[in-house]
């Protein structure tokens, strides 16, 4: 039998995407649904005489009413907010600076990867050193020798969470750098060569030129970011464990510890449903907000 | 455009191609190998027990001591599974087997805090009908209370850890001072050491310990609430009893006099190595730990204040007595073990007398065993163990529940929203914590 050629293209793109649709599944569609699953359940690691009892959408009432679920989805999101703020601004001006032509740019830009090079939890760990309250790198450059005015920074809910946040920014911004840098690079010369013969000053190609031609780069560094920064865990996990008062529980450190520390699999599956619906409605959106600039640039 | 330009070349992709045959080839092959390299099982009359046990500081003295098993027991073998160090990858190892029902654990150890768990899932089997009560009351009390649920006994106390308070033996000497009873003459005293110390130009602290919102809080909490007469959880009522008056006035004590006052602010972001740091540093009077700091304090490589260091029972408030938090480990048997009676032939080896001197004469372990405490051998190896007796029969475990894990949570994140701001509403809190308490407490009952 002869296959016409659209249906041949067709099963070979099939056989083409197959195992990677496969391993998706295994690895990403599987666990969420299991977890939702879960989240359907009252599940106690420690109490297997209560059974698994299916208990409806109560987790999830629970959960709305979990003043410390509250807490943490606060902080998370501002958290969110402040980082991705930083970061974007901070990548766009040191891709901006290693997007122009110097000596030694490249050891530049390869220096500039550094930090996002080193995984979290060194980078975590390496952090709370700096902000430790005897020996901690940030108080000696504040007060030098002065070792009765050092500060214990992790130890005040305010400044402990101004930290994990100053942590972040300081590792993601160079992705965000880089992603931008991408997109920078596809600038063509002409366009800025065209604008100074017109007389324009450099804040004007800036604001006219390279802001709107960079925005879809800024907008995928927006996205992956966004969705990176919601399930930040392993600062939290390295530097604070939540604390001081609490003040830097994240969503997900506490729904680790309900699953892991309290063996309460089935409420801390409604959490961790809960930051996945939060990101997937991020993604959508986002997607569909470069998806739809990228099809008009097409056009 | 970013996007677009991602697409990879084709001779990337062929390079790839190989790799995965490649990747897939040394799976096949390992795992081929791994199929050959299988023992069978041997059939023979040697009976085997399973032990999960970690990897001990000193092996030599484990070694020993399984050489002497062994050749009093020839007909049972011990095979030793090594697990992790840290007590909560160790839990999850064990959990894991036991969650399994699996076969290839007979003999377990468990820490302080796990018998109630394990018993209410099953894990641990009750060992009520193997020891006699008379041959219980030789063990520390509260080693024997941790493993106690519902009035049946899950495990035998292996060794012991407990809080003690350490002090600068030179400093308080120099001063005048004997070591301090309460909790207000160690902050009085304190404070006029590192005045007078100041005055010379030393600036040091009055007290370290452990604050951080984590287990080592609940802890340390635990502690001053107890020895005020209050308690975390009403033992004969099973609720909450965080909201008493005497647990809410040691916590505002901690709060106003330790933490900013006696200690430095930075206690409320230490676990053990940083407060400890800050003590063989020479840079606080007082210190609360477990017995291991003893060692590290009194080590010239590592600490200055090598020779200064003295230990005492932790203090109380003038209306309670003194109480140490409890921690140490535990032998438990498996529930799906086939050799139950084997099994217990090794704990009961394990705690006897000659075997637990064996562990504190050559490697410092704390008995469990009460009549150890006043053995020459075991006080000439350990000559700070004649101080810490009371301390050991002082300790006290904390709440015995199977979702301890969880109750120790809320307590951590009240604990630490208190201690952490001066303004804190104490009693609103603990109305809260308790409520929260009383909701897991209940799912037990």
């Amino acid at each position: 039998m002869k296959l016409s050629l659209i249906r041949r293209e067709r099963l070979f793109a099939s056989a083409l995407t197959g195992p990677a649709l496969f391993i998706v599944a295994v690895f990403a569609f599987y666990p969420i649904l299991f977890s939702f699953y879960l989240s359907l359940h009252r599940i106690v690691l420690g109490l297997p005489s209560l059974g698994q009892p299916f208990v409806g959408f109560e987790n999830y009432r629970e959960l709305f009413q979990d003043r410390i679920a509250l807490r943490s989805l606060t902080n998370t999101l501002i958290f969110v907010f402040s980082t991705i703020s930083c970061e974007l601004l901070f990548g766009l001006g040191i891709a901006l600076i290693i997007n122009r032509s110097f000596r030694a740019r490249g050891l530049v830009r390869a220096a500039v990867l550094v930090p996002w090079a080193i995984p979290t939890v060194v980078s975590s760990q390496m952090w709370r050193f700096i902000y430790n309250d005897k020996y901690g790198l940030l108080n000696f450059l504040l007060f030098g020798a002065a070792e009765s005015r050092y500060r214990a920074w992790l130890a005040d809910p305010f400044f402990a969470f101004l930290g994990i946040i100053v942590a972040d920014v300081w590792k993601a911004s160079s992705f965000a750098a880089l992603l931008i840098l991408a997109g920078l690079q596809t600038i063509p010369d002409d366009l800025y060569e065209a604008a100074r013969i017109d007389g324009a000053s450099a804040w004007q190609q800036f604001r006219r030129i390279t802001l709107p031609m960079v925005k879809p780069a800024i907008l995928v560094a927006l996205l992956f970011r966004t969705m990176d920064a919601f399930r930040v865990f392993d600062l939290v996990y390295v530097m604070t464990q939540g604390g001081p008062a609490d003040s830097t529980n994240v969503l997900q450190f506490y729904g680790y510890k309900k699953i892991f520390a309290e063996g309460l699999m089935g409420y801390g599956s409604t959490i961790s449903v809960l930051v996945f619906l939060i990101t997937l409605t991020l993604a959508v959106f986002y997607i569909r907000l470069v998806g739809t600039r990228l099809f008009r640039e097409q056009a | 455009m970013a996007i677009r330009s991602a697409r990879p070349k084709p001779r990337r992709q062929r390079t790839a191609g190989r790799g995965v045959c490649l990747a897939i080839t040394i799976i096949m092959v390992l795992s081929l190998t791994m199929l050959a390299g299988c023992p069978g099982k041997k059939e023979s009359d040697v009976m085997t027990i399973r032990f999960v046990t970690w990897k001990p500081n000193q092996p030599e003295a484990w070694e020993e001591i399984l050489r002497i098993f062994h050749e009093e027991n020839p007909g049972i073998r011990i095979e030793r599974e090594i697990g992790p160090h840290s007590s909560t990858a160790f839990h999850d190892l064990l959990t894991q087997k036991l969650k399994n029902r699996s076969r290839d654990v007979d003999v377990f150890f468990m820490d302080v805090i796990w018998p109630a768990e394990f018993a209410a899932a099953g894990w641990a089997m009750p060992l009520d009908d193997f020891i006699a009560a008379q041959e219980r009351e030789k063990f520390l009390e509260g080693a024997i209370l941790a493993n106690t649920f519902e009035n049946r006994l899950y495990g035998i106390p292996l060794f012991v850890d407990s809080g003690m308070l350490y002090y600068r033996k030179d400093l308080l000497k120099q001063y005048g001072f004997k070591p301090p009873v309460t909790w207000q003459e160690m902050a009085d005293i304190s404070g006029k050491i590192v005045i007078k110390e100041s005055k010379k130009g030393r600036y040091i602290y009055g007290f370290s310990g452990q604050f951080k919102q984590y287990e080592g809080l609940v802890c340390g909490m635990m502690e001053y609430i107890l020895s005020n007469n209050g308690m975390l959880v009403d033992r004969e009522k099973g609720v909450s009893a965080v909201t008493g008056k005497p647990a809410i006035e040691a916590v505002r004590f901690v709060r106003d006099r330790i933490i900013g006052g006696a200690a430095p602010v930075g206690v409320l972001a230490y676990q053990e190595p940083e407060s400890l740091d800050l003590f063989i540093q020479g840079k606080a009077v007082f210190h609360r730990n477990w017995p291991y700091a003893w060692q590290i304090a009194n080590d010239p490589q590592r600490s200055t204040i090598a020779g200064n260091v003295g230990i005492a029972k932790l203090p109380h408030f003038p209306a309670g007595k003194s109480y140490a938090a409890l921690g140490g480990w535990q032998l438990g048997i498996s529930s799906y073990s086939e050799h139950k009676e084997a099994a217990w032939k090794f704990v009961q080896f394990l705690a006897s007398d000659r075997i637990q001197k064996l562990l504190a004469v050559r490697s410092g372990k704390a008995p469990t065993r009460k009549a150890l405490y006043d053995d020459p051998e075991v006080l000439k190896a350990n000559p700070h163990f004649r101080d810490m007796k009371d301390v050991f029969l002082s300790a006290y475990p904390r709440p015995v529940t199977p979702l301890y894990p969880a109750l120790s949570n809320i307590l951590q994140r009240y604990f630490s929203t208190v201690i952490s701001d001066r303004q804190s509403d104490i009693a609103g809190e603990a109305e809260n914590a308790s409520r929260e308490m009383n909701k897991l407490l209940s799912m037990t009952q």
